[in-house]
């Protein structure tokens, strides 16, 4: 009787066994990113892992996935190392007053629909982008554009209210200034959302299969050249750890650090991965600085005072996280921006790895160490809530190692792991005294994160709180119009000398893009974002 | 038998009208504006009073929240939820196709999930103290205690990595729900069965066993008679598991990358896309209901006794 019952289970249990391993001759590869040990003939494709969907790619609006827009999308010009450089458009020129760009585009440019790629289709994208300017503030170029016109069959002119000096520099972003057939609006517009994806990009977007996998095949009549790298898929991966298996297995080949600078492996699994033979591992330049942001304007939180955020300033162990948490992969900073972004080489007063004068500095404050290990000052302790990001691996480490320091000088911080999206509520909000945060990168450093100081829903609450706050914005307003380079660059000193003496940003990695590769891949290169990847230069030897 | 099922469901009409009446309460007793939550949602980068204002006028909620509350009624009656705040398409266009992928990974592990509860009920009933009992209680009890995302993350790497036999994810294909459902039943089956035991266990001393092997019935028959007479209790729990997995697939979703209701629905409510966050707790609401009918319906069938309560 009994025996029937174990036979049926052994049975359900040897069945599950044997269907599962009758299919593991027949590879079921999702992207076709088979191993590369086999070495005979190198695949032409990546797949890459990523948190999230590639969402809405319209690129008028933002929801989109960057990485993905960028190989889609092109702007007329674009950011790099050693300065503004040409793209869809071959040269421009600017009037003596400053207010009107000429553009003179690309003659060989079609859509990725075939339709022709010229002053006409700029000039309709661009009104299409102004039409919904109330989502487009950020960039403050779409307040100053006054008109567009097209002058020739390839050539625009675009007249402004006022002199704008970083108006090449956001013409360059990946969006909203980027193009997109004409024949895929709606209505004539773009703002309500786009018929079909169609760019000029070396990759056109194939399939996609919402939540699951998307895939780019390389654009045959890019006008630099079709892109070697065929295919490209993106596959929703949301759990780091089916990531690193993934990898490991080969279902996908190629990872890096998403748009909230965060990487779904560790460091740690990027190193077993690399060793393993079959990866390589590689890093860009410091893009961005992590930080922890300080809400000066919490008035009924010690974090309102100069003097404690100072005191955190001087307790963080910027070398060990480098070290401990980074391996060596982040570099400590010192300041807001590090010295090779635009602007912010500027003589600031070092505030090191000092607990002794963290302590005077609070000692001298009034908040004083009568019994227990906190210390008190009218009567309430010097307590205060730091805010993590749950998804990322290192925030949690980096504040737990926060956390035992500042308790040396007598300091509590609580640690609260949140989503992302709850982080950015609070940081609109005010909802909050100390949270992770980065700087917008490379291409955007430091004019739209310096924009952002003012703004209700960035770091309004960090900033408001402070002494000089109405100076601090007024600079800001000012430096975004000033014309001549040297007014400018007094500007930037002081704002920078501003938010630096406040200590409202409190500095701790320079961050870099990290690429995990098949170990094949070469010309694997970055951009001046964060965000996107040039993957139409990467090919397999 | 018919008057009693139009009861039982004439009785859930008003369940759901509470609950999802409570569902749109509750949503918008949240600190952040929500017109601001969507545009978040929607990463524009700079948020300004304008933009909320419109973005609020835009989506009718600056409109009283009885009006809002009345309008969603009349129009999800007519099975239209709307559309999602963040993206604008159909809330039906995005839940339909995540809610049909969770349902089949539902279907498919609750059938797994009855199967093994019985087998293991039963055997473990049969065998009472016995060593097979014990081991088997002992390492289900070792399987349930796992968190899903580990014990998940550990099958990953022994049967896709190491063997490659299976996919580490996604759903591609019929062998992408092997591991799924395998997670799932361990740690439903491994409470389920329990209750299959203990039910059994119970009816084991009832005078009608003793009877029967008395007589010199068949065991086999009476291990049927007794399964049957157990199953009340185990209906009620199993017609449960469905809404319950339809609601708790979220970790499991999460490693496998499954494209599910889990992933969506988290994004809903960070977002706070309110159509999507409302239907989605009308259909799970819908089902607990459902469900609950259709067992207390099986168990009236197996017991007439319990027809005339209501």
């Amino acid at each position: 009787m009994s025996k029937t019952w174990s036979t049926g289970l052994i049975a359900f249990i040897v069945s599950i066994v044997v269907l599962a391993g009758c299919s593991s001759g027949g590879k079921e590869g999702t992207g076709g990113a088979s191993d590369s040990g086999g070495g005979a003939d190198p695949v032409q494709e990546l797949v890459y892992a990523s948190a999230k969907d590639i969402n809405d790619m319209n690129p008028h609006l933002y929801p989109g996935s960057m990485p993905a827009q960028g190989i889609v999308y092109e702007s007329l010009v674009e950011n790099t190392k050693d300065g503004i450089r040409p793209l869809l458009a071959e040269s421009w020129d600017i009037s003596e007053d400053g207010t009107v760009y000429t553009f003179h585009l690309r003659k060989d440019v079609t859509f990725h629909d075939g339709e022709p790629f010229n002053a006409e289709a700029v000039k309709l994208n661009i009104e299409a982008v102004l039409r919904n300017a109330e989502k487009h503030t950020w960039i403050k170029l779409s307040a100053k554009i006054k008109e567009v016109t097209a002058a020739g069959e390839h050539t625009v002119e675009l007249k402004l209210t006022e002199p704008y000096y970083p108006a090449l520099v956001e013409m360059s972003m990946t969006r909203p200034f980027v193009f997109i057939s004409p024949k895929d609006f709606i209505g004539g517009e773009t703002k309500d959302g786009v018929s079909g994806y169609h760019g000029t990009g070396p990759y056109k977007l194939a399939e996609h299969k919402t939540e699951q996998y998307a895939v780019f095949e390389a654009n045959e009549h890019y006008w630099g050249g079709a892109p070697k790298i065929r295919k490209i898929t993106s596959k929703v991966l949301p759990a780091g750890e089916t990531t690193y298996l993934a990898l490991q297995k080969g279902e996908v080949n190629f990872v890096f650090t998403d748009d909230r600078g965060a990487d779904s492996i560790d460091v740690e699994a990027m190193n077993q991965l690399a060793s393993s033979g079959k990866y390589q591992v590689v890093r860009s330049e410091p893009m961005n600085t992590k930080m922890i942001v300080a809400n000066s304007s919490r008035a009924d939180s010690p974090v309102s005072e100069t003097a404690v955020r100072e005191a955190i300033w001087h307790a963080v162990d910027r070398e060990t996280i480098s070290k401990s948490i980074f391996s060596g992969t982040e570099t400590a900073a010192e300041t807001l921006f590090s010295s090779n972004v635009n602007y912010a080489d500027v003589k600031l007063e070092h505030r090191s790895y000092d607990l002794d004068a963290a302590r005077k500095l609070l000692e001298d404050a009034g908040w004083s160490l009568e019994s227990g290990e906190v210390r008190t000052k009218a009567g309430s302790p010097l307590s205060m809530k730091l805010y993590y990001d749950v998804n990322s691996s290192s925030q949690k480490t980096q504040a737990e190692l926060i956390q035992s320091t500042v308790k040396k000088i007598g300091m509590q911080l609580e640690l609260i792991g949140e989503e992302s999206s709850s982080i950015a509520n609070r940081r609109s909000t005010g909802d909050y005294d100390l949270l992770f945060n980065q700087t917008w990168g490379l291409a955007y450093d430091p004019q739209s994160t310096i924009a952002a100081f003012a703004s209700e829903t960035s770091y309004y609450h960090t900033t408001s709180g402070i002494a000089r706050a109405e100076e601090l914005y007024r600079k800001i307003d000012e430096v975004m119009v000033s014309r001549d380079e040297a007014s400018r660059q007094a500007l930037y000193a002081d704002i920078l000398t501003i938010v630096h003496e406040e200590a409202v940003f409190i500095p701790l990695t320079n961050g870099s893009v990290t690429v995990v590769a098949p170990a094949g891949l070469q010309g694997i290169a970055f951009k001046q974002t964060q965000f996107e990847l040039p993957f139409e230069r990467m090919y397999f030897e | 038998m018919g008057g009693y099922i139009v009861r039982r469901s004439l009785l859930s009409i008003p369940l759901l009208l509470v609950i999802s009446f409570l569902t749109f309460a509750l949503s918008h007793l949240s600190p952040l504006d929500p017109a601001e939550a969507v545009l978040q949602a929607q990463g524009v980068p700079r948020i300004t009073e304008e933009l909320i204002a419109a973005t609020k006028a835009e989506l009718g909620m600056d409109r009283p929240f009885l009006v809002r509350y009345a309008d969603w009624l009349v129009s999800s009656l007519k099975l239209d939820f709307g559309s999602s705040y963040v993206t604008g398409k159909p809330v039906w266009s995005l839940l339909g196709p995540a809610f049909a992928n969770t349902l089949k990974l539902t279907l498919i592990s609750v059938v797994a999930i009855i199967v093994m509860s019985i087998a293991l009920g039963v055997l473990c009933a049969l065998r009472e103290g016995k060593w097979t009992d014990k081991s088997v209680r002992g390492v289900s009890f070792l399987l349930t205690a796992m968190p899903s995302y580990w014990l998940a993350a550990l099958l990953i790497w022994y049967f896709s990595v190491k063997l490659d036999w299976l996919p580490t994810s996604g759903m591609d294909s019929y062998l992408s729900y092997v591991l799924p459902v395998i997670v799932l039943t361990i740690n439903y089956a491994g409470i389920y069965f329990r209750v299959v035991r203990s039910s059994m266990l119970s009816q084991l001393n009832e005078d009608y066993v003793l009877y029967g092997r008395a007589c010199g019935l068949p065991e086999r028959n009476i291990t049927m008679r007794l399964l049957r007479n157990s199953m009340q209790v185990a209906v009620s729990v199993f017609g449960m598991a469905i809404p319950i997995l339809l609601g708790s697939t979220v970790v499991v979703e999460n490693v496998f990358a499954w494209p599910g209701l889990g992933t969506l629905t988290v994004n809903a409510i960070l977002g706070r896309d309110f159509p999507i966050i409302q239907a989605y707790v009308l259909i799970l609401a819908a089902a607990f209901v459902l469900f609950n009918t259709v067992s207390d319906v099986i168990n009236a069938a197996l017991n007439p006794k319990l027809r005339k309560e209501l």
